[in-house]
């Protein structure tokens, strides 16, 4: 069945003749044109820090606000109703066919980041349990990667989007390192992965215990700003 | 409630059994080489797999994710509610005699336990029709549902039934509501909660079985089935039953009863067609048909308060300007995702504006005294048969106006208004016999 992951709709396959000369195996879309629409990617004007959609290419006040060494962030799409929409059907709901709308788009800017070692942030023990699946490693098709963080089994007294701006903030570090990270992460470019950045407590956390394993550098590239 | 309470008749997915002496069935059962859902009956594909290689099913998924690693746990319907002497009916309203005669009808076929079809005209007073039946069956202690596709009509019945039952205790579910599962003897529902639902009624009212998505939804239908006893009945309540009901009320395999006529004893008004010979063309160039121009300042001349239905929501904007170009003013326009929609009805309903412009969403369950109904482009397959019906319907309700104009503008001659007029023709010939006055 040739149908719209996300809307169920039908696809209507139309082949070029420029497919049908390359004599290539045909890309099929797991979305339909009126959803690929639906997420909105972000322009270039955005926070040099972290990817937020802006008017200008100034650091936005939340980065100016944060001490500590800067992380780099980089974000594919506006964290708007669509986006919310989408998260959770996949996240909440658990829907992991709908991991095939953001794959095609999230390789493509895979392929843009300069890295060494991807590292995609966990999800702890309980949330793997209930939801089946990491939403983070879904989204990833062959690209490789290394799970070189673990959650601490103390952690999770409520989830990260049950809380508000303050609570985010004071949120203590989640993270481990995974046995062994050190040998793989001395003196390499980390690329973080992630689904939504919305404070950066997250990432700075994961961050910081990665620049522990050795790491030379650390950015991070999350699909919703 | 005690805590079994909760599994009477319903199937609910766990991971582990709640008490021990329970035992379920696995949510996702292996038929051949697929998997099959067993709350919605969805067949697996090849790719609906976790990444903890467990299953799930994504068709019943908005009413929580079934995984190969729930199982489902029900307790078979006890029946154990107190049997009230008249079937707790406190409704004090009086039936005419055309309704005692269908109620009377229903209440056998209920008595004698067969499915049926209540085929009656829009605004012949359908729900008060199967009080006498519901009471019956409350009082033999049976547990019932009253259900419909659509949320609006659930939560419009709701207070009414409470109403009319005062003494049995109701719950009401729907999508997203906030009062938490109750077990009770009388449960209105949407068709989706069904689902949740395992040999549990042994009578299920299903309202506007031709209402969008049940019409089109196998697996709406399928809940209907599975939700009520083996020993159990269901009952349909329409105005405009589709082709497969009216093949199946021909075949004899479903017992019908006809009210062809409305409470107030006026047959239904007829469709006037005009033909508008390349309507959507004018539309373009910002112009109406001269015909519908002449007819709705005439309307607004004696001061008729009138709908006018269009086929998409595209054309509202566009209709409303040429509305204005040819002087028509005082009306406003209404569609399904307007947020203003509830608040523009009730204008209108307050005569507050002269005439809503508007799509099929206001096609059912809307009343408005003394109103026209004008049908631009009734040739679009947005209006199909059932849609004319339903909205010629929207005229001549009340008692003091039964009466009223329903013209519908078209291209062509098409099939579905040709036989939306022939259904309303035939329940009026009924009608007529039974002393309907025109």
């Amino acid at each position: 069945m040739n149908a719209c992951v996300w809307c169920g709709r039908r696809l209507g396959g139309v082949v070029t003749v420029s497919q049908l000369w390359r004599w290539g195996p045909l890309i099929k879309s797991a979305v339909c044109a009126a959803c690929q629409t639906r997420l909105t990617p972000i322009s270039i004007l955005h926070c040099p820090q972290c990817g937020r959609q802006q008017t200008d290419e100034t650091i936005c006040r939340d980065c100016q606000r944060w001490t500590g060494p800067p992380l780099v962030n980089h974000a594919l799409y506006v964290y708007d109703a669509a986006m919310k929409a989408y998260m959770q059907q996949y996240k909440f709901q658990g829907d992991f066919a709908l991991r095939r709308v953001l794959q095609e788009p999230l390789r493509l800017a895979l392929a843009r980041e300069t890295y060494d070692v991807l590292v995609p942030i966990p999800v702890d023990q309980a949330t793997w349990q209930q939801r089946g699946f990491n939403q983070v490693t879904g989204w990833l098709q062959t690209q490789p990667f290394q799970q070189d963080l673990l959650v601490r089994a103390s952690h999770k007294d409520q989830p990260q989007s049950a809380k508000d701006r303050a609570a985010r903030l004071r949120t203590a570090q989640p993270f481990i390192l995974a046995p062994h990270a050190a040998d793989i992460l001395m003196g390499q470019r980390v690329l973080l992965l992630d689904d939504v950045y919305t404070t950066g407590r997250t990432l700075r956390h994961a961050a910081a215990q990665i620049y522990l394993g050795g790491a030379k550098a650390v950015t991070s590239l999350t699909l919703a700003r | 409630m005690t805590n079994n309470e909760a599994f009477f008749g319903r199937q609910l997915p766990l991971r582990t059994a709640p008490t021990p002496e329970l035992t379920g069935t696995p949510a996702l059962k292996a038929l051949g080489s697929r998997l099959q859902c067993q709350r919605c009956g969805h067949w697996l594909g090849p790719d609906d797999q976790l990444a903890n290689q467990a299953w799930y099913c994504r068709q019943c998924l908005q009413l929580g994710r079934l995984t190969s690693q729930d199982k489902l746990y029900t307790i078979p319907e006890p029946n154990q509610s107190p049997k009230l002497a008249n079937g707790g009916l406190t409704w004090t309203g009086e039936l005419s005699a055309q309704q005692r005669v269908a109620a009377q009808s229903v209440l056998a076929h209920v008595q004698a336990q067969t499915n049926h079809l209540l085929w009656a005209v829009t605004g012949a007073g359908k729900t008060e029709i199967v009080y006498p039946a519901l009471a019956w069956a409350l009082s033999q202690g049976w547990r019932v549902a009253w259900t419909s596709p659509r949320v609006d009509v659930c939560l419009e019945l709701a207070p009414r039934l409470q109403a009319a039952f005062a003494d049995v205790p109701q719950t009401v579910l729907y999508g997203d509501q906030p009062q938490p599962y109750r077990y009770c003897p009388l449960t209105v529902c949407t068709t989706h909660q069904l689902l949740r639902f395992k040999a549990a009624f042994d009578l299920i009212v299903v309202d506007e079985v031709d209402a969008f998505p049940l019409a089109t939804s196998p697996m709406l239908k399928r809940a209907i089935d599975h939700a009520q006893k083996p020993s159990g009945c269901h009952l349909y309540l329409t105005a405009t039953p589709g082709e497969r009901l009216q093949r199946r009320v021909a075949r004899k395999e479903l017992a019908v009863t006809y009210v062809p006529l409305r409470y107030h004893g006026h047959l239904l008004p007829q469709i006037d067609l005009q033909i508008a010979w390349r309507w959507r063309e004018q539309l373009r160039r910002r112009k109406l048909p001269a015909r519908l121009i002449h007819q709705l300042r005439g309307y607004l001349r004696a001061g008729q308060r009138f709908l006018l239905f269009v086929p998409h929501v595209a054309d509202l904007a566009v209709v409303d300007q040429a509305l204005h170009l040819a002087g028509i003013t005082g009306g406003v326009t209404v569609h399904a995702a307007d947020e203003a929609r509830q608040e523009k009805v009730q204008a209108m309903r307050d005569q507050k504006v002269a005439f809503l412009v508007t799509t099929t969403i206001l096609e059912r369950g809307v009343t408005f005294p003394n109103v026209a109904v004008v049908i631009l482009g009734g040739d679009d397959p947005v209006f199909s048969t059932a849609a004319l019906v339903q909205i010629a319907g929207r005229v001549g309700r009340s008692a003091q106006f039964p009466t009223g104009d329903v013209t519908c503008y078209c291209h062509s001659y098409a099939r579905r208004v040709r036989l939306a007029r022939g259904m309303i023709a035939r329940l009026n010939l009924q009608g007529r016999r039974q002393g309907g006055r025109p």
